[in-house]
C-alpha cells in the first residue's frame, strides 16, 4: 500500500516543489522562453528592501498574533473546561469564526474599520481613531491581527480544550487540599500538563501567521503604501501580477527554508521544556 | 492487493491525461469551430454577447464562447504557465500586453488590413509597448482619464470647467469655500491615485521620457518633481478619510453628492449612474499645465483585440473573421454606445453628450498616452505613489521610484 501513495505524494508534492526550485534559477516569467541564470534571484534577493520590509511586517504579525491567539485561546478553554452552562453551546460558538471564510469576514471587518469604529470615536471625541485605522500604515497591521486573532482562537481553542480533558481531576482536588488557590493550580497542574498542547499550538499558529495571505487581502490589499505586504502576498503580487514569476520562486525557496527552520527551533525549545517538567 | 492499488492508481491517471488532451481534439474533429473569447471587462459582458449572437447567426459554423474572469490579467498570466492562451483575446493597452506580445504569445497583425480602418495614434500607442515596428493586435476602443464633475453643483456655485492649472485650484478653493468637498479621494485603493498621476505625468513628464529612462539618460528625479508636487497639493481639498475609502465607495459617494469634483477615468460613469439615475455628470481632462493649448487629455487603448500565436488554418481564419467582425463600424458604434468609450475606428463617435467636453481633444488628436502603462509592472508604481501620498517626501519618493525602475530592470 506503500507504493501508490508514495507515487502519488511525490507526483502532486515533491515534483512541483522540484519544478519551482529548478524554476528559480532561471529568467522565466511565467511563459514564454527562458534561460538560466545562476544565482542571480538570490542575490537580487537579498538587494531587495522591498522583500526585506514584508519580512519584517510578517514576523512582526506573526510573532504579536501567535502570542495573543495563545494567551485568549488558553483562557477562553479553561473558562469553557470549567463547570459553567451551556458549555456545548458556548463551544461551538466560540468556534464558529474559524469556520468561516477569512474573505468574507474580512469584508465585513473592513466596513468596522472604514465605518462603524470611525463613527463611534467621532461621538466619543477619540480624535486618532475618526479616520478607518486601515488607511493608516502605522496602524493598519493592528487591523489585520484582530481579524487574524479573533479567526485562529476557535481553533487553537478547540486543540487546548482536548488538552484540558486530559487532566485528571483528582490532581485539582489533591491541590485544593494542600491548600493552593485557582492561580497556583493553573501555575503547578494545568500548565505543565498541557505543556504538549502548548508546544504544538504555538507551532501551528507561529506557521500559518507567517503564511498569512487572505486576511491581507481582505482588508488592506498589502497597503497603505506597502505597509501590510506579507511574504506570500509579495510572492503573489511580484510572481503574477507583476511577471516576476521565477524571481519570487526564489523568494518562495528562501521562504520555505526560513519557516521550516523556525518551526523546528521551536519544536526543540518547546519540546525541552516538556522533558524538564 | 498491492497489485489492485496500482492497477487503479494507473486506470486514474490514464483517466487524468486522457480527459486532459480531449478538449482541444474535439475542436478541431468537429464540424463546428469552436474559439474561446477572453476579455477583460466586466461592464462588456452583455454587450459582446449581444455582438457574439449577431456573429454566430452570420456565420453558423463558429462558436464563440465568452470567458470573463475577475482579476483576468492575473488569470490570463497563470494560464499562460501552463501554456493554456485562449484563442481569442480582448486586452487592455497595457504594459502586460506589451509583455505578452514581445514573449511571442500573440499572432501577427503586421498585414491586417483592418489596421487602416483605425486611428494611427492608437496603433502606435501599442507599438510603443512592445518596442518594435509589428503588430500583435488591432486597437478597438479607447478610454479618457478624467475629473468628473456634477453639473448642477456647478451650476449651483457658478463654476466653470477650469481650463489651465491654476484655475484648477482656484475651481477647488472656492468649493472648498463654499463648505463642499472639492474632491473625493479613494486612495485606499492605490490605483486610483494613478488617474490624477497620470494626467500629470503625461503633461509634465516632457518628450520622450519613457525611451530616455530606459537608456539612462534621463531620471524620475530629472523629470517627475512637478507631477509629485501638484499631485501632492490635491491632498488640500479631500474629504476627511483619504486612505480609508476604496473606489466603489468613492463613486457611491459622488453619486450620492457628497463632491463636487471626482478624479476618476470615463469608466466610472456607468456605475455611478448606478448609484443615482439621477445625477448629471460631466467629464473634463485634468488641466495639468498652465499653457491652455498645451494641455492634452490622456486616453488609452481601453481594449485591443487579439488572438494567439498558435492558431493556425480554419481557426484562425475563424478567429480572425471574428476579430474583423467586431471592428466593422456598425458593430463598433453598438459596443461604444452601450460602453461610453471612445472607437479607435475611423469615423465612429461617441455621441453622449456627457462627454462633450472630451471632444476637442480627440477631434484635434490632443491626445497623449497613459504613463504608467510605460513602467515596467514589477514595480508596482501605484503602492509607492499611495505611500507618497501618506508622508509626503519628494525627494525620497523619486529616488525610490528610480531604484525599483532600475531593480526591475537588473532582474529581467
Amino acid at each position: 500500500m506503500a507504493i501508490p501513495a508514495l507515487v502519488l505524494f511525490f507526483a502532486f508534492h515533491t515534483l512541483p516543489a522540484l519544478t519551482g526550485l529548478f524554476y528559480s534559477f532561471t529568467n522565466w516569467r511565467g511563459y514564454g522562453t527562458w534561460e538560466f541564470v545562476g544565482l542571480k534571484n538570490y542575490i537580487n534577493l537579498f538587494k531587495d528592501a522591498r522583500a526585506l520590509d514584508s519580512y519584517l511586517f510578517t514576523f512582526k504579525f506573526a510573532i504579536v498574533a501567535t502570542i495573543l491567539v495563545n494567551v485568549i485561546s488558553l483562557a477562553i478553554a479553561i473558562g469553557l473546561n470549567a463547570k459553567i452552562k451551556f458549555k456545548t453551546t458556548l463551544r461551538a460558538i466560540y468556534f464558529i469564526p474559524n469556520i468561516l471564510s477569512v474573505l468574507i469576514v474580512g469584508y465585513i471587518f473592513n466596513y468596522i474599520f472604514t465605518f462603524f469604529l470611525p463613527d463611534i470615536a467621532q461621538v466619543l471625541g477619540i480624535n486618532a481613531l475618526t479616520k478607518s485605522i486601515l488607511g493608516n500604515p502605522d496602524l493598519a497591521w493592528v487591523g489585520v491581527v484582530i481579524l487574524a486573532v479573533w479567526q485562529a482562537c476557535g481553533f487553537n481553542t478547540l486543540l487546548y480544550l482536548s488538552g484540558l480533558q486530559t487532566i485528571d481531576d483528582t490532581l485539582y482536588e489533591a491541590g485544593s487540599i494542600d491548600g493552593a488557590n485557582k492561580w497556583q493550580q493553573f501555575k503547578a497542574i494545568t500548565f505543565p500538563l498541557i505543556a504538549p498542547f502548548f508546544t504544538i499550538n504555538m507551532v501551528l499558529a507561529m506557521k500559518s501567521f507567517l503564511m498569512v495571505f487572505d486576511h491581507v487581502v481582505a482588508l488592506t490589499g498589502g497597503g497603505p503604501g506597502r505597509s501590510t505586504e506579507s511574504i506570500s502576498l509579495l510572492i503573489y503580487n511580484g510572481g503574477f501580477a507583476g511577471g516576476e514569476f521565477a524571481y519570487q520562486t526564489a523568494n518562495a525557496v528562501i521562504y520555505f527554508i526560513v519557516i521550516l527552520v523556525i518551526s523546528v527551533f521551536q519544536m526543540k525549545v518547546l519540546q525541552k521544556r516538556e522533558v524538564e517538567v | 492487493m498491492k497489485k489492485i492499488s496500482v492497477f487503479i492508481l494507473f486506470v486514474l491517471l490514464v483517466g487524468l491525461f486522457l480527459t486532459g488532451c480531449g478538449g482541444k481534439q474535439e475542436a478541431i474533429d468537429g464540424r463546428k469551430i469552436k474559439l474561446e473569447f477572453f476579455q477583460n471587462k466586466q461592464e462588456a459582458v452583455e454587450t459582446y454577447d449581444y455582438l457574439i449572437a449577431k456573429f454566430e447567426k452570420e456565420n453558423p459554423d463558429i462558436d464563440i464562447e465568452q470567458n470573463f474572469v475577475p482579476e483576468s490579467e492575473t488569470v490570463l498570466r497563470s494560464r499562460l504557465a501552463k501554456n493554456d492562451i485562449p484563442e481569442v483575446m480582448g486586452l487592455g493597452g497595457n504594459a502586460i500586453y506589451g509583455e505578452l506580445a514581445k514573449a511571442g504569445i500573440l499572432a501577427s497583425f503586421s498585414d491586417d488590413p483592418k489596421l487602416k480602418e483605425v486611428q494611427e495614434s492608437y496603433i502606435r500607442m501599442l507599438q510603443d509597448l512592445h518596442g518594435r515596428v509589428n503588430n500583435y493586435g488591432i486597437p478597438y476602443t479607447s478610454n479618457a482619464n478624467t475629473v468628473l464633475y456634477n453639473k448642477d453643483k456647478f451650476k449651483e456655485l457658478g463654476l466653470e470647467i477650469p481650463k489651465t492649472w491654476n484655475e484648477f485650484i482656484a475651481t477647488a478653493e472656492k468649493i472648498k469655500s463654499a463648505g463642499e468637498t472639492p474632491f473625493y479621494l479613494t486612495f485606499k485603493d492605490a490605483w486610483t491615485a494613478m488617474i490624477p498621476w497620470n494626467s500629470l505625468a503625461a503633461n509634465l513628464q516632457g518628450e520622450d521620457f519613457i525611451k530616455q529612462r530606459i537608456v539612462g539618460q534621463t531620471t524620475f528625479k530629472e523629470r517627475y518633481d512637478e507631477v509629485a508636487k501638484r499631485l501632492y497639493s490635491l491632498l488640500d481639498y479631500d474629504h476627511n478619510d483619504n486612505f480609508g475609502m476604496g473606489y466603489n465607495q468613492g463613486n457611491t459617494a459622488f453619486a450620492k453628492g457628497k463632491a463636487v469634483m471626482y478624479l476618476q477615468g470615463v469608466w466610472a460613469i456607468g456605475s455611478i449612474e448606478q448609484a443615482n439615475p439621477d445625477i448629471k455628470i460631466g467629464a473634463f481632462a485634468l488641466p495639468a499645465v498652465n499653457n491652455v493649448s498645451e494641455n492634452k487629455l490622456v486616453s488609452g487603448v481601453d481594449t485591443v483585440l487579439t488572438m494567439s500565436a498558435k492558431l493556425d488554418g480554419k481557426e484562425a481564419e475563424a478567429a480572425k473573421k471574428f476579430i474583423h467582425f467586431l471592428l466593422e463600424k456598425e458593430n463598433a458604434q453598438y459596443y461604444i454606445d452601450q460602453e461610453r468609450t471612445f472607437s479607435t475606428v475611423k469615423g465612429v463617435y461617441q455621441n453622449n453628450p456627457m462627454v462633450d467636453d472630451l471632444k476637442p481633444y480627440f477631434e484635434s488628436g490632443k491626445i497623449a498616452a497613459f504613463p504608467d502603462h510605460y513602467y515596467p509592472s514589477g514595480m508596482q508604481v501605484p503602492n509607492l505613489v499611495q505611500e507618497f501620498l501618506l508622508n509626503g517626501d519628494v525627494g525620497a519618493f523619486l529616488d525610490k521610484l528610480d531604484n525599483e525602475w532600475d531593480k526591475v530592470y537588473s532582474r529581467q
